[in-house]
C-alpha cells in the first residue's frame, strides 16, 4: 500500500516535470516557427478532455461516499442523498463562480441521464427484487403505478392551472397543456429516491416494496402522460382532436407492455446465452449486462418504457441465469450491478445539486408552493383511496400507519429534474418556472421528507425489515404453508394467490427452466428448501471462521474455539451423532470459508493459514465428502444408493490412482465385507460407528489421558500386530492411510472393528497400505500426547481445555485423531484435520475437490446468497461438470487459491 | 350450479353453520357448492379418492399427507361430511379484525393444524421420523437419505430446547414466531 502511494506520487511528479518541459517547447515551437521536433512526452489534455472529467467525477462521487461514512454521525442524521446533493450544491456553486459551469459536460444532461446513470440502478434494483413479496403485492403495486399516479397527475395539473387564474402566481400565465406537462413529471414517484431512502431505514419488505414498486412502474403512466401532453402541447391546444386522446390512451398499453415483453424477450435470450457459456465464464457477467443495457435501449428506441425493459429484464435474469452461471460470475454480477447502480445514484444525486446552480431559474413563489402542496396532498388522497380500494382483496391489509408512510414515502427525484430539463423551451415558456418548482419539490422530499422518514418510522412503531438468519424450520413450515394453502385453496375452490403462485411455479418448472437452464432440475425437488441449508451450513461456518478470528493459534483461546464449534456450528450439539451427520452437511462453506480465510487474512497471516485449515476442518469436518456424494446422486436421475456410491468411485479414478487398490486392500483384509457395500449402506453404518465412537469420545473427554489409553487400548485390542517403526516412517505412512482410508467410505465403519494382524500380515508386500495401519495404530500407541492435541496440536500447551475441544468436535474415533496426528506432523501436506474419517482422503485432494465440488454443486447452489456474499468472490467454481478433462485445470486453480 | 345447491342446504342448517364457523351466509353457500361439485357420488360425504381427484392436490408434494390429516382429524372413516368440512375451512378464515376470530381461525389453531401435518401419531412431539417423512415429501426423492436426515436433525436441532429430541407444540410454535403465520394462513373465501 505504502509503496504504491509513494510510486504514484512518483509519477504525479513525473508528469508534472514532463508537463513543465512539454510546454516551454510548445511555446519555443510556436515563437520561433522551428520544424517540428519529436518530443519526448506530450501533454495533451484535450484529447481526453470529457472522460477525465467524468472519470473525476466519479472519483468525486465515490470519495464523498466513502467519506461521508467515515462518520457516523452525519450518514446516521441525514441519507446519503440529502449529504449528496449539498456536495453537489458547493461544487456547483464553485464551478458557478469559477464560471465552468457553462462548459456542459459539468451539468446534467436528460440523455446523459436517461442513457448512462438510470439504467443500472432500475437493473440493480429489478435484478434485486424480492420476487415473493412483489408479486404478492402485484396487485397493489399496479393500482397504485397506474390509477395513482393517473389520479395524481390529473389533479395536480388541474390545480394548478385552476390556480392560474387567481392572481396566486403573480400574474404569470400558465396554460393548461404545459401544466399537465409539468404534472405529469411532478406526479411521478421517483424510484432512484426511494431506493436511496428506503434502503436506510429498513421498513417491512411489504412496505418496501409497495412505494418501491409503484415507482418502478409507475414509470410507464409518467412517460406516456409526459409525451402524451408534451406533443399535445406541441400540437397546440386548439389543434386537437379526440383521436389524439384515444391515441394517447392507447398508447399506454403499448408502452407499458411492449416494455415489459421486451424487457423479458431479452432476459430469457441472456438466460438461453448463459446456457452455453461453460467454457468462458469469463464473460458471464458481460453478457448479463449486455443484454439488459440493451433491453433498456431497444425499448427507448422503439419508445417504450425502458424502464420496465430493464426491470423485467433483471427479474428474469435473476431467476434463471445464477442456475447457469458459474458462482464466481454470480458473485461478481452481483457485485459489479451493486457498485454500478451505486456510483451511478451517487453522481445523480451530486449532478442534481450541481445542476441546481444555474441560470436557469426562475423562482415564482406561489407556483412553488402550490407545487408543493398539491404533490403532499394528491399523494395522501390518492393513497388513502387506493390503498383503501386495494384492501379490499388484500389479505394482510394496509394500516393506516402503512398508507401514512407510503404517502410519506412518495419522494421525487432525478427521474422528474431530468425531464424538466428536455422541456422544450419553444413550446412551453414556462419551462424556467417547471424546473425551478421541480427543484424545489425534489428538494423538499428528498431533504425533508427524506430526513424524517426514518424517525417518523421509528416513531410510529413501523414493523421493520426483520433482519435474521434463515433457519430451517421456519424456512420449512414456511414451505408447509404454502403448500397446505394451495391445496385448501384448491379444494374450497376459492382458488386465491397461492394457488395461481403454484400454477406459475409448475409453468416454470415444466417449461422455462427446462429450455433456459443447462441441467434441469428434479422434479418435484424442493430447491429452496435445499438452498436455505446450505445458507445456513455456511453461515454457521463462518460464524465459527469470525469467533475463531485470531485466536485460532493462541492456546489461551481454545475456550473460545470450544464454545464456537459448540454453540454457532452446531446449536444442536446435544446429539451427538446428529452434529456428525449435520458436519457432513458442510461442503460448500468449508471451500469458501478457505477462501475467505485468504482474501481477507492477508499476507501476514499466512502463518496462521495452517492452523485455520485446521481449525475449520475440525469443525466442518467431512463436509466435502459426503457432499460430493449427495451431489452426485442428486445429479443422477436414477439415485439409487449403489448407483450414487459407484459414481463416486469413478469420480475418483481418474484422479487418484492409490484409490481402487487401497479399497481392494481393505476389504481383503477386512473378510468381513463379502462384496462392495453399496453406497448407502456403508455410508450409514460409517455414521453409526462414528456416533458410538462419539459417544465414547464423549464419556472419556473429561480426562484426555484415559481418553488416550482407552483408545489406545482399544485398537491395542484390536491390533496386535505393531512392528515398531521409527517416528518419522510412522508418519509418513499415516499420512498415506489417511488418505487411503477417506478413500473408501466404507472402511472407517470397520475401523473400532479391526481385523487382528494375521490378515495384515499377509498383505504386507502389497501396496504399503497394509502396512499403514500397524503402524498408524502403533503410532497412536507410542505417541504419548492426547487425542486432543492430534487434533489441535497447536494446542498441546494446554492440555485441559484441549480436551475439551476434542469433546465438541464429533468425532472423535480412533482413526479420526491418528489420521490428525500424522497430519498435522508433516508439513508438507496440509495440515488439515481430516476429522472426517471416512473420506478425508478427499482432503489432501482437495484441489481437486475444490474442482469437483464447484462443478457438482450447480443444481442447487443458486441463488444462495448469504450476506457474506462479497466475501466469496474468489471462490472456486468452474462450470463444467460434464468433462472430466477439465478436472485437472480445475484443481489447479484451486491449488493456488488453497 | 350455484343457486341450485344452495337450495339443498337447510336454512337452519347455514345459520349454526355461520354462526359457529364465521362464515357468511354467501360464502357457506358456496362453499357448499364447491362440497357438492368435489362430491361426485352425491353422498353428502367426501373421500380421500374426491379429494385427490383434483390435480392441483394431486402433484402437490403434501397433498396426501393433507389429505390424510383432513380425513383423520376433521372427518371419521375416510369421509368427511359437509360440516366437518366447514369447520376444517373455519381454521383459515381471515381473522384479523378481532369480531371475526371465533375460536376456530385463532392463530393457535393455524399453527396447530400445521403442527398436526408433522405429528401424525398425536402426541403432540414431532419426533425425527415424523419430520424425516414430511421432509421426504416436500424435499422430493432423489436426495439422498443421509442428507435429508442431515436436514431434519439440523431442523430438530434448532428447535429442540430440552434436548429430548423431538418438538413440542411450544417449541414449534417459538420458531413461527417471527413469521406472519397468521396472514399466511388466511384465505380469501369468496363470498
Amino acid at each position: 500500500m505504502y509503496q504504491n502511494k509513494s510510486s504514484i506520487f512518483l509519477i504525479l511528479i513525473l508528469g508534472l516535470i514532463i508537463h513543465k518541459y512539454y510546454c516551454k517547447e510548445q511555446t519555443y515551437v510556436h515563437n520561433q516557427a522551428k520544424p517540428a521536433r519529436f518530443h519526448v512526452a506530450e501533454f495533451n489534455f484535450d484529447h481526453v478532455s470529457d472522460v477525465y472529467a467524468i472519470t473525476l467525477w466519479i472519483l468525486l462521487g465515490s470519495l464523498a461516499k466513502v467519506g461521508f461514512h467515515l462518520s457516523h454521525r452525519l450518514t446516521e442524521k441525514f441519507p446519503e442523498s440529502c449529504l449528496l446533493i449539498i456536495l453537489g450544491l458547493i461544487v456547483g456553486a464553485l464551478l458557478y463562480i469559477t464560471h465552468l459551469a457553462e462548459q456542459k459536460a459539468y451539468v446534467l444532461n436528460s440523455d446523459t441521464f436517461f442513457l448512462f446513470l438510470l439504467p443500472p440502478i432500475i437493473l440493480e434494483a429489478g435484478y434485486f427484487m424480492p420476487n415473493r413479496p412483489f408479486f404478492d403485492n402485484l396487485g397493489t403495486i399496479l393500482l397504485l403505478a397506474i390509477v395513482n399516479t393517473l389520479f395524481n397527475t390529473l389533479c395536480i395539473g388541474l390545480t394548478l392551472w385552476g390556480f392560474s387564474f387567481t392572481p396566486l402566481y403573480g400574474g404569470t400565465v400558465f396554460d393548461m397543456l404545459p401544466c399537465f406537462v409539468f404534472a405529469a413529471l411532478i406526479s411521478a414517484v421517483d424510484p432512484v429516491a426511494v431506493l436511496a431512502t428506503f434502503t436506510e431505514i429498513h421498513v417491512n419488505d411489504m412496505l418496501y416494496i409497495v412505494v418501491f414498486g409503484e415507482s418502478l412502474l409507475n414509470d410507464a403512466v409518467s412517460v406516456v402522460l409526459y409525451r402524451m401532453f408534451d406533443s399535445f402541447a406541441k400540437i397546440g391546444q386548439e389543434n386537437l382532436i379526440p383521436t389524439d386522446i384515444i391515441l394517447g390512451c392507447l398508447s399506454f398499453f403499448v408502452v407499458a407492455l411492449g416494455g415489459v415483453l421486451i424487457g423479458i424477450i431479452f432476459g430469457v435470450v441472456a438466460c438461453f446465452t448463459t446456457k452455453f457459456t461453460e467454457h468462458t465464464p469469463v464473460l458471464e457477467p458481460l453478457i448479463i449486462l449486455v443484454y439488459a443495457y440493451l433491453a433498456y435501449l431497444t425499448s427507448e428506441m422503439v419508445s417504450v418504457s425502458g424502464i420496465l425493459a430493464i426491470t423485467f429484464c433483471g427479474m428474469v435474469m435473476k431467476q434463471y441465469v445464477s442456475f447457469n452461471i458459474s458462482k464466481k460470475s454470480d458473485a461478481t454480477t452481483e457485485y459489479v450491478l451493486k457498485m454500478l447502480s451505486s456510483i451511478m445514484e451517487t453522481i445523480i444525486f451530486m449532478f442534481m445539486g450541481l445542476s441546481t446552480v444555474s441560470d436557469h431559474h426562475s423562482w415564482n413563489t406561489g407556483f412553488v408552493l402550490m407545487t408543493l402542496l398539491c404533490c403532499l396532498v394528491y399523494r395522501v388522497i390518492g393513497i388513502a383511496i387506493f390503498a383503501n380500494l386495494a384492501n379490499c382483496w388484500r389479505l394482510l391489509e394496509l394500516t393506516r400507519i402503512d398508507m401514512l408512510i407510503m404517502s410519506y414515502g412518495g419522494l421525487r427525484g432525478a427521474i422528474a429534474f431530468a425531464l424538466a430539463l428536455i422541456l422544450d423551451e419553444t413550446k412551453i415558456p414556462r419551462k424556467k418556472e417547471f424546473v425551478t418548482a421541480t427543484i424545489a419539490v425534489v428538494f423538499f422530499t428528498v431533504f425533508v421528507q427524506g430526513i424524517t422518514i426514518g424517525p417518523l418510522v421509528k416513531c410510529l412503531n413501523v414493523r421493520r425489515k426483520q433482519i435474521e438468519e434463515p433457519t430451517m424450520s421456519a424456512k420449512l413450515t414456511n414451505r408447509m404453508m404454502d403448500h397446505v394453502m394451495t391445496c385448501l385453496e384448491e379444494i374450497s375452490g376459492s382458488g386465491g394467490s397461492n394457488s395461481l403462485r403454484d400454477k406459475c411455479r409448475n409453468l416454470d418448472r415444466n417449461y422455462f427452466k427446462r429450455w433456459l437452464l443447462r441441467e434441469t432440475p428434479q422434479e418435484k425437488m424442493d430447491i429452496k428448501l435445499l438452498q436455505t441449508f446450505k445458507k445456513i451450513n455456511m453461515q454457521s461456518a463462518m460464524k465459527v471462521h469470525d469467533t475463531s478470528k485470531g485466536l485460532v493459534p493462541a492456546p489461551s483461546s481454545s475456550a473460545i474455539h470450544t464454545s464456537a464449534s459448540g454453540t454457532n456450528l452446531r446449536p444442536e450439539s446435544t446429539f451427538a451423532n446428529f452434529s456428525q451427520i449435520l458436519a457432513a452437511n458442510l461442503p460448500e462453506q468449508t471451500v469458501p470459508d478457505l477462501m475467505f480465510f485468504e482474501n481477507h487474512h492477508g499476507a501476514e497471516q499466512y502463518r496462521d493459514d495452517a492452523q485455520m485449515h485446521h481449525f475449520l476442518d475440525t469443525n466442518l469436518y467431512r463436509a466435502r465428502p459426503r457432499a460430493t456424494i449427495h451431489l452426485r446422486s442428486q445429479d443422477e436421475s436414477a439415485g439409487t444408493d449403489g448407483v450414487a456410491h459407484n459414481r463416486f468411485e469413478k469420480s475418483y479414478h481418474h484422479r487418484n490412482h492409490i484409490y481402487i487398490p487401497s479399497r481392494l486392500d481393505k476389504e481383503q483384509i477386512h473378510g468381513r465385507k463379502a462384496g462392495k457395500t453399496s453406497g448407502g449402506t456403508g455410508r450409514s453404518t460409517a455414521s453409526k460407528a462414528g456416533s458410538s465412537n462419539i459417544t465414547h469420545s464423549h464419556t472419556h473427554s473429561h480426562s484426555p489421558k484415559h481418553h488416550t489409553s482407552s483408545v489406545s487400548k482399544q485398537q491395542n485390542e484390536k491390533l496386535r500386530s505393531a512392528s515398531p517403526v521409527s517416528d518419522q516412517k510412522q508418519q509418513q505412512q499415516q499420512q498415506q492411510l489417511s488418505k487411503t482410508r477417506s478413500k473408501s467410505p466404507s472402511l472407517s465403519s470397520d475401523q473400532p472393528i479391526r481385523p487382528s494382524s494375521p490378515t495384515t500380515e499377509m498383505y504386507r508386500p502389497s501396496p504399503p497400505i497394509s502396512i499403514r495401519i500397524d503402524n498408524d495404530d502403533d503410532n497412536e500407541i507410542l505417541d504419548g500426547t492426547t487425542a486432543a492435541e492430534r487434533i489441535c496440536p497447536w494446542r498441546r500447551s494446554s492440555i485441559p481445555d484441549a480436551a475439551r475441544s476434542t469433546s465438541t468436535s464429533p468425532v472423535n474415533d480412533p482413526s479420526n485423531t491418528t489420521q490428525t496426528a500424522s497430519n498435522t506432523n508433516d508439513p508438507n501436506l496440509h495440515p488439515g484435520p481430516l476429522t472426517s474419517a471416512n473420506y478425508s482422503g478427499t482432503y489432501h485432494k482437495s484441489p481437486e475437490y475444490l474442482g469437483e465440488y464447484a462443478t457438482t454443486t450447480k443444481p442447487e447452489e443458486h441463488l444462495s446468497r448469504p450476506n457474506i456474499r462479497d466475501l466469496f468472490n474468489n471462490q472456486s467454481r468452474i462450470p463444467d461438470e460434464k468433462q472430466e478433462n477439465d478436472m485437472e485445470t480445475n484443481s489447479d486453480e484451486s491449488t493456488t487459491q488453497l | 350450479m350455484g343457486s341450485n345447491a344452495s337450495i339443498m342446504l337447510q336454512q337452519e342448517d347455514l345459520q349454526n353453520i355461520c354462526q359457529q364457523t364465521g362464515f357468511t351466509g354467501k360464502q357457506v353457500q358456496r362453499l357448499y357448492s364447491r362440497f357438492k361439485l368435489l362430491d361426485k357420488r352425491d353422498c353428502g360425504y367426501l373421500t380421500r379418492e374426491d379429494l385427490l381427484i383434483i390435480p392441483e392436490v394431486n402433484i402437490n408434494p403434501l397433498g396426501e399427507r393433507l389429505i390424510d390429516v383432513i380425513m383423520e382429524d376433521y372427518g371419521e372413516n375416510n369421509q368427511i361430511n359437509f360440516k366437518q368440512f366447514m369447520y376444517l375451512l373455519a381454521k383459515f378464515r381471515q381473522g384479523k379484525i378481532k369480531s371475526s376470530i371465533t375460536n376456530y381461525n385463532t392463530r393457535e389453531s393455524k399453527l396447530r393444524f400445521l403442527f398436526d401435518m408433522y405429528d401424525r401419531n398425536h402426541d403432540m412431539k414431532i419426533d425425527r421420523t415424523e419430520l424425516l417423512d414430511v421432509l421426504k415429501m416436500m424435499v422430493g426423492g432423489n436426495i439422498h437419505e443421509d442428507q435429508i436426515a442431515t436436514i431434519a436433525d439440523h431442523t430438530i436441532g434448532e428447535l429442540d430446547k430440552d434436548g429430548d429430541k423431538s418438538i413440542t407444540f411450544e417449541e414449534f410454535c417459538k420458531t413461527l414466531e417471527r413469521i406472519d403465520a397468521d396472514d399466511k394462513m388466511s384465505m380469501k373465501f369468496l363470498s
